[in-house]
């Protein structure tokens, strides 16, 4: 019976499975890293070179590297932010153009906004957009240092 | 100033250890004799404990771990010697030449031993672990949560669902916590039977893996269509921190991954005792097959849960939205996310603001959707995307303010998976009585709450029938595997349709022969919903039967299927259809076929069903109906 059921199993899963196609994106902007931490590149990809590098502590993705495209300059100091907006960066433009969302939120607590003037924060950056996000090609950078000295202002 | 002012005194000892090395060295070495002594009369090698950090399970003449990585052991048989292992585990501890220590490498079965065998700071200076301190601090793992994705309809090997883990700091926003994923890691260039049967036989190597939340939601929820459930747990800061210990000290360490047992979630259920001992999880599933849903089921049952959070899938928020727009703004969005229009038409028009920003969202969500679907290449994404965007950065004010998307019910309130059937009926005018079982896991007519609507899998169902008249008892039929997806389409999605059943069924045969034949019938075609509670589909199918008693042998036929599927209410549906097979090739004749069912499901209880059914058939050998009350209960 074992055997049996095994072999069902065996018979679906073969129904099922799939042969995704995998793509590298590179450069910088909107749409860039949207594949990276997928299954396809990191459970698959980065899983395997786990085991044959031999190295463990950065494999795991505790903390992803920001180095391929330009480091903003105003907020050196604040690696998380910088991480999380360089791979948000799609999902973000997004939050700020309807001036709300989880995305943004999540930058404005990174950035230690006040509970009390997220609704302002918003709305400044929802203003600024243009400038936040002035080209397709845009770096997280730019999208960095411009969140910051919009939000500083009166 | 005081800790400033007392540090002197501290180092005093470190400083006696410099001074003295050969001492120091023989004292360390009496230290651990004496500790080994200690574990050995307290018999720690069969701790439960023990048992949990190196996976260890019954077996054959002891006890055997179920990781399968050569590294993950100290000893050189330590995978069936708990003992051996214990005791090389403190050597290494103590071995200063190891690198990484010992201590950093296996950083939970040190604080173990430390706190069990209150293991003397003074008399065993631990070495520092800087990058564990650093990962610890990163990480910074306060509470956890068991989070559940649940089946996409169109692809069954997800339609069980998945587990993993999240590990959440003292931010607000769960998208900076870190998922714990355990997964096989598979060779992409296997094709689909070597994926599945080096899946099923254990081929593939199993790993744990560790990322930023975000990119979990986006592979699940944007990507897959899938909705996330995110149960938190009510485990303590120190549970946690004891399970993160555990999950790094399991970084690179593989095990045999076995889809239907040792899997995904199974394995995720030492990293849980690993934190509270005093629960039992593993040892609750014993079968030959763990579905994610029951290891939720038993986290649950051991009271580790406090709440649930729904996370919708990117679809379902879409198809929400879109409903919420209506039939001229959905048009609108979809001719901004194809191109066809400008998405200054839409500031410039005459739509109110609150139907501006609907149409704008609605576009841009759907964009995104596209390029993740890779429907559409990144260059024209990027223009496109951002062009609606900063349309959408204009319709400033308030958000839309809209219905608040359903929640659906949490996938543990469904049905259990395995199925017992009691039936009677009547064929032909001869009464029967049938019984019959599966191991998993939800057809469409077993209530439908927890579960996808319009998707079914069955594995493995046998049912036996008995007629009194003829005092015979037969195998009516075995079903190896039966999926239905039904997928509707809509105005955004178009999804495509499917079935495939395969196994033996009970066929006629000139002069009243019945017999077994074995039979293969996949199909595809598109499903819509007519109403918010109807589904109608229209499959294509083919029909191949094999069979000695067929002309050379098979009997291979086309047609295809139309019917219908309604819940009308929490309690009772309805299910129809026709199918009209042509035979082709073969025995042409014989595989010419058409029924006509409906079926009435009703359900009484989570677990109990009844299903009354009616089926008339007409081929060259048949011309009979069916009725046929069934009792379903689930287990």
């Amino acid at each position: 019976m074992k055997k049996l059921l095994v072999m069902v199993a065996a018979l679906s899963i073969f129904a099922a499975s799939y042969a995704s196609a995998n793509q590298m994106n590179t450069g910088c902007g909107v749409g860039t890293l949207i594949f990276q931490d997928t299954k396809d590149q990191s459970t698959l990809v980065q899983v395997v070179a786990m085991t044959t590098n031999g190295t463990f502590m950065n494999t795991f993705g505790v903390t992803t590297g920001t180095s391929e495209c330009k480091q903003p300059s105003k907020v050196v100091s604040n690696e998380r932010l910088n991480e999380f907006v360089q791979a948000n960066l799609d999902e973000l433009a997004r939050d700020i153009s309807a001036g709300k969302g989880e995305t943004l939120s999540t930058v404005a607590e990174l950035m230690g906004v006040p509970a009390g003037d997220r609704e302002a924060f918003n709305g400044k950056l929802q203003a600024n957009f243009h400038q936040i996000f002035p080209t397709p090609g845009v770096e997280y950078a730019h999208v960095v240092d411009t969140i910051v000295s919009v939000s500083n202002q009166g | 100033m005081r800790r400033r002012g007392a540090r002197p005194f501290f180092l005093l000892p470190l400083l006696f250890l410099f001074l003295l090395p050969s001492s120091a060295r023989s004292d360390t070495d009496d230290y651990l004799a004496e500790l080994k002594k200690t574990a050995e009369q307290r018999r720690l090698q069969d701790d439960r404990y023990w048992d949990i950090l190196l996976f260890y399970k019954p077996a054959a003449g002891g006890r055997k771990s179920l990781i399968d990585d050569p590294k993950f052991f100290l000893a050189p048989g330590g995978k069936r010697d708990p003992g051996a292992e214990l005791s090389a585990t403190l050597d290494a501890m103590f071995d200063n030449s190891f690198l990484p220590p010992a201590r950093c490498r296996f950083p939970a079965r040190y604080e173990w031993l430390r706190e069990t065998l209150r293991i003397d700071p003074a008399r065993f200076p631990a070495p520092e672990c800087p990058e564990l301190d650093n990962t610890l601090r990163a990480i910074n793992p306060k509470s956890a949560s068991l989070i559940f994705a649940s089946g996409h309809m169109n692809a069954p090997a997800s339609m069980f669902g998945h587990t993993f883990l999240r590990l959440d700091g003292d931010y607000e926003s769960p998208l900076l916590s870190y998922a714990v994923n355990y997964a096989a890691t598979i060779n992409r260039k296997d094709s689909g039977i070597a994926y599945a049967l080096k899946g099923i036989f254990g081929y593939y190597p199993g790993h744990y893996s560790i990322l930023p939340y975000y990119a979990k939601v986006r592979e699940y929820a944007a990507m897959d269509q899938r909705d996330l459930w995110e149960y938190r747990t009510n485990l303590t800061k120190t549970e946690v921190r004891r399970m993160t210990l555990h999950i790094l000290e399991l970084q690179g360490i593989y095990a045999d991954y076995y889809f239907l047992d040792e899997n995904c979630s199974y394995d995720l259920l030492f990293l849980l005792e690993a934190a509270r001992p005093s629960v039992t999880l593993t040892d609750r599933h014993k079968g030959f097959f763990v579905a994610p849903i029951d290891t939720l089921r038993s986290t649950l049952a051991e009271g580790l849960i406090d709440n649930v959070v729904f996370r919708p899938s990117a679809a379902r928020t879409i198809r929400h939205n879109a409903a919420e727009a209506g039939a001229t703004e959905v048009a609108l969005a979809k001719s901004l996310a194809s191109g066809d229009v400008a998405p200054s038409t839409v500031v410039e028009g005459s739509l109110p603001p609150q139907g501006k920003a609907r149409v704008l969202d609605l576009a841009s969500d759907f964009t995104n959707y596209l390029f993740l679907k890779r429907e559409i290449p990144k260059d024209a994404y990027q223009g496109r995307y951002l062009g609606i965007l900063a349309a959408r950065s204009t319709v400033a004010g308030p958000p839309p303010e809209s219905r608040p998307l359903p929640v659906p019910a949490p996938p543990e309130s469904g049905h259990l998976v395995s199925r017992a059937s009691l039936a009677g009926g009547a064929r032909d005018g001869h009464s029967f009585l049938e019984i019959a079982y599966r191991p998993a896991y939800h057809s469409l007519e077993d209530p439908v709450e927890g579960f996808n609507d319009g998707s079914q899998i069955v594995f493995a169902e046998a049912a036996v029938r008995w007629y009194p008249g003829d005092e015979k008892i037969r195998l009516q039929r075995l079903d190896l595997i039966d999926i239905v997806s039904l997928a509707p389409r809509d105005a955004f999605f178009r999804p495509v349709s499917w079935k495939v059943q395969t196994g033996f069924a009970t066929r006629e045969f000139p002069d009243d022969v019945e017999a077994l034949v074995y039979a293969l019938n996949p199909g595809g075609g598109f499903a819509w919903k007519v109403s918010p509670f109807w589904i109608a589909f229209l499959l294509a199918e083919t029909d191949l039967a094999i069979s000695g008693r067929y002309d050379r042998s098979f009997a291979l036929g086309m047609g295809g299927s139309a019917g219908i599927a309604r819940q009308v209410s929490d309690t009772w549906g309805l299910l129809g259809q026709a199918r009209y097979i042509y035979g082709v090739l073969g025995d042409r004749e014989q595989g010419r076929r058409f029924t006509a069912s409906v079926k009435v499901p009703v359900r009484l209880s989570r677990n109990r069903s009844l299903v009354l059914d009616g089926e008339h058939a007409e081929g060259p050998s048949v011309h009979a109906g069916t009725i046929r009350l069934t009792w379903n209960a689930h287990f």
